[in-house]
C-alpha cells in the first residue's frame, strides 16, 4: 500500500483508500446478492417494503415517465414503479371510456384493442447497478414475477453513468448512495442525466435524533443484525459493514446541503420512522 | 470542473435556458424524451439547446443571462398558469400540473413540487381571478374619474362586480365543485379565507365604501354571503347563459339594499323615539318645577 493509492476513506469503521473501498463494497454485494431480499425482510422485519411504497407514493409518477433507478440491484423500486404506472394508466383509460358514453359498440371495442398494447402508457424504467451479481438476481426476479415490458438492466457506475444528458424524468437511488464512494460525483451525475424539471429521490438510512430510540436502534443494529447475517446469509462481515456504513453516512441536513451543492432546487427530506430512514427530494430547475 | 459559489438567491439557469431555447424555436416543439430512447444518440432532430443549458456556471458572468433569471416561485407560478388549460380535461389534479409542466418543456416529474391534491393550483387560480377583478374594477373607476362613464348606483355596482368575478369560473365550471371541496380542507382554509376576504374588501373599496364604524363588518359579511350563495347556485345552474344565477344575484343584492334601508330607517326611528322621550322627560320635569314654583 503506497501513498499514491488514493485518499483515505471509510469502509464501515475501517479506514481504507478509495480503490480498496470500491473493491470491498463490490465484494460485499457479490456475496450477499442471492440472499439480499431475504436479509432485507428479516433485518427490517418487512418494513423496508413500506418504505419503498412510501417512496413510490411520494414520486406519484404519471404514465409516460422515464425512471432511472440507480443501485437498483434486485429491482424492488423498478417493479413498484411498473405496478404504479400500470394502475394509474388503468384509471386514466376508465375515465376516458366513461366520457365516451355515446359511442357504438364497435368503437368501444376498437378503443380497447388500441389501448391494450399501451398498458404502461410509454413509461419505462432503467435499472442501473455496478454489481453484475445483483443485476443477475434482479433479472431472474423479473422473469419470475412476469415483468418484461418497459424494463431494462444496465451495468454502470453511479459516479459515471453511461447515459446522455437530460434523459430521465426521475432518478432514484434506494439504499445505494451509502455505498457510493464519491457521493458528490454521483449527485452531479444525477443532475446531468435528469431532464430540466426532473426529480431526484434518495431513500437511505439516516440519523435518529431521539436519544432513547437511538440507543435501542444501535443495540439492534450491532447485536442483532450481524448475527442474522451469519445465520441467514452466512456472512456476518458484510452485515457488520452495513450497520457501520449507516453510522458513517452523513445526517439528513448534511446530505441536503450536498444535494443543493450539486445544483438541485427545492431540496427537502422526509423522515420515516423517526429518522431511521429518510427520503431526500430535489428538482433540477 | 464546475465552480460552485453559493449566492444568496440562486436563479434557475436551466429554466432560463429552456425559455430562451423555446422562444427561439417556437416552431419546433421541444421533443419530450419519452419518445427518444436513451441509448440512441439524439440525431439532430432535437433542437440545439443553449450551450450553457445543462451545465450552467454559477459565477454569473453571463451579462445577457441575468435578466432571464427567475426564482423558484416564479417558475412554479408559470407551471400553474400553464396547467390551467388542462384542468377541464384532467380536473384539479397533479396530472393537470404535469401536463402544464410538459408544455413549458419541463419533465412531468416537476409536478412533484406541488401537493398531489391540486391545492396550489386552485389557490393560484383563485388568486389570479381576484387580481383580474381588481384590475377590471380599477379600470372602471378610472373611467368614472375621467368623466367618461357614469358612476353606478351601489346595487348595480355590486351586481356587476360579483357577476364579472363569477363569470371567470365558467370555463372550469364542471370541475369547480371539486375545487370548492379542496378549498375547504383544513389545511387550505387559512389561504382560501384570506383570498375570499381580500376580494370582498376590494369590491367594497371600489364601491366607494369608506366606513370606519361597525358598518364595515356588516357590509363585508353581507357581500360574502351574497357571493357564496350565488356561487353555489351557479354550480347547479343549467339555464342558458346562467341567467337563473344572475337573476338570483340581482334578488340577493336587492334584498341587501332593502335590509340596509330598513336598518337605517330603524335607526332613525329609534333616534326619533329617543328624542321624543327626552323631550317628554324635559317637559315633564319643567312642568314639575313650574308647579313647584307656583
Amino acid at each position: 500500500r503506497g501513498l499514491a493509492a488514493g485518499p483515505e476513506m471509510h469502509f464501515g469503521f475501517q479506514t481504507v483508500t478509495e480503490e480498496e473501498r470500491r473493491e470491498k463494497i463490490y465484494q460485499v454485494f457479490e456475496n450477499v446478492a442471492k440472499k439480499y431480499d431475504v436479509m432485507n425482510d428479516s433485518m427490517t422485519l418487512g418494513i423496508h417494503r413500506v418504505w419503498k411504497d412510501i417512496l413510490m407514493h411520494k414520486m406519484n409518477p404519471c404514465p409516460g415517465t422515464l425512471l432511472l433507478d440507480v443501485a437498483g440491484g434486485t429491482g424492488d423500486i423498478a417493479f413498484r414503479f411498473l405496478n404504479y404506472v400500470r394502475s394509474v394508466r388503468q384509471r386514466q383509460l376508465q375515465r376516458k371510456l366513461k366520457h365516451h358514453q355515446n359511442l357504438s359498440w364497435q368503437e368501444i371495442f376498437d378503443s380497447y384493442q388500441k389501448d391494450q398494447f399501451n398498458s404502461l402508457g410509454d413509461s419505462q424504467v432503467v435499472v442501473c447497478d455496478i454489481n453484475r451479481e445483483m443485476l443477475k438476481v434482479g433479472k431472474q426476479k423479473a422473469q419470475h414475477l412476469g415483468y418484461s415490458e418497459g424494463l431494462s438492466w444496465v451495468l454502470g457506475n453511479a459516479e459515471e453513468l453511461p447515459f446522455d444528458d437530460d434523459k430521465f424524468d426521475v432518478y432514484t437511488i434506494a439504499f445505494g448512495i451509502r455505498n457510493v464512494t464519491r457521493i458528490d460525483l454521483a449527485l452531479q451525475e444525477a443532475y446531468r442525466v435528469l431532464k430540466p424539471g426532473g426529480r431526484f429521490l434518495c431513500l437511505e438510512f439516516s440519523h435518529v435524533s431521539n436519544p432513547l430510540l437511538s440507543r435501542l436502534y444501535d443495540l439492534y443494529s450491532f447485536q442483532v443484525i450481524p448475527v442474522l447475517g451469519e445465520v441467514i446469509a452466512g456472512d456476518w462481515r458484510s452485515y457488520q459493514y452495513l450497520v457501520e456504513s449507516i453510522r458513517q453516512f452523513p445526517p439528513q441536513e448534511e446530505l441536503k446541503a450536498m444535494i443543493e451543492d450539486a445544483g438541485f432546487f427545492k431540496v427537502d427530506y422526509e423522515n420515516l420512522n423517526f429518522g431511521i430512514v429518510a427520503i431526500h427530494s430535489g428538482f433540477k430547475l | 470542473v464546475k465552480c460552485q459559489h453559493y449566492p444568496p438567491a440562486r436563479a434557475l439557469q436551466a429554466s432560463a435556458a429552456l425559455r430562451r431555447a423555446s422562444d427561439e424555436h417556437k416552431k419546433e416543439p421541444l421533443t419530450s424524451s419519452s419518445q427518444q430512447h436513451f441509448d440512441s444518440p439524439p440525431a439532430g432532430h432535437q433542437p440545439e439547446q443553449e450551450p450553457q443549458g445543462p451545465h450552467p456556471s454559477y459565477t454569473g458572468q453571463g451579462g445577457q443571462e441575468s435578466e432571464d433569471y427567475e426564482s423558484e416561485e416564479q417558475l412554479q407560478h408559470r407551471i400553474l398558469t400553464a396547467a390551467l388549460e388542462f384542468v377541464p380535461e384532467h380536473g384539479w389534479t397533479a396530472e393537470a400540473i404535469a401536463e402544464g409542466a410538459k408544455t413549458l418543456g419541463l419533465s412531468v416529474a416537476a409536478a412533484g413540487m406541488f401537493h398531489s391534491d391540486g391545492s396550489e393550483l386552485i389557490l393560484h387560480f383563485v388568486s389570479e381571478c381576484n387580481t383580474k377583478l381588481s384590475k377590471l374594477l380599477e379600470k372602471e373607476q378610472k373611467l368614472v374619474q375621467l368623466g367618461e362613464a357614469e358612476k353606478k348606483p351601489i346595487d348595480e355596482f355590486l351586481r356587476n362586480a360579483v357577476e364579472a368575478r363569477l363569470r371567470m369560473l365558467i370555463p372550469y365550471i364542471e370541475k369547480w365543485p371539486q375545487a370548492l371541496s379542496v378549498l375547504l380542507l383544513p389545511r387550505n382554509i387559512p389561504s382560501s379565507l384570506n383570498l375570499l376576504t381580500s376580494m370582498i374588501d376590494d369590491i367594497w373599496h371600489y364601491a366607494g365604501d369608506q366606513s370606519t364604524d361597525f358598518n364595515w363588518y356588516t357590509r363585508r359579511a353581507v357581500l360574502t354571503g351574497i357571493y357564496n350563495t350565488t356561487e353555489l347556485v351557479m354550480m347547479q345552474d343549467s339555464s342558458p347563459g346562467f341567467e337563473d344565477t344572475w337573476r338570483f344575484l340581482g334578488n340577493r343584492v336587492a334584498d341587501a339594499m332593502t335590509m340596509s334601508n330598513t336598518a337605517s330607517q330603524v335607526q332613525s326611528t329609534g333616534e326619533a323615539v329617543v328624542q321624543g322621550l327626552m323631550g317628554a322627560a324635559v317637559t315633564v320635569s319643567n312642568a314639575e318645577t313650574s308647579r313647584a314654583v307656583t
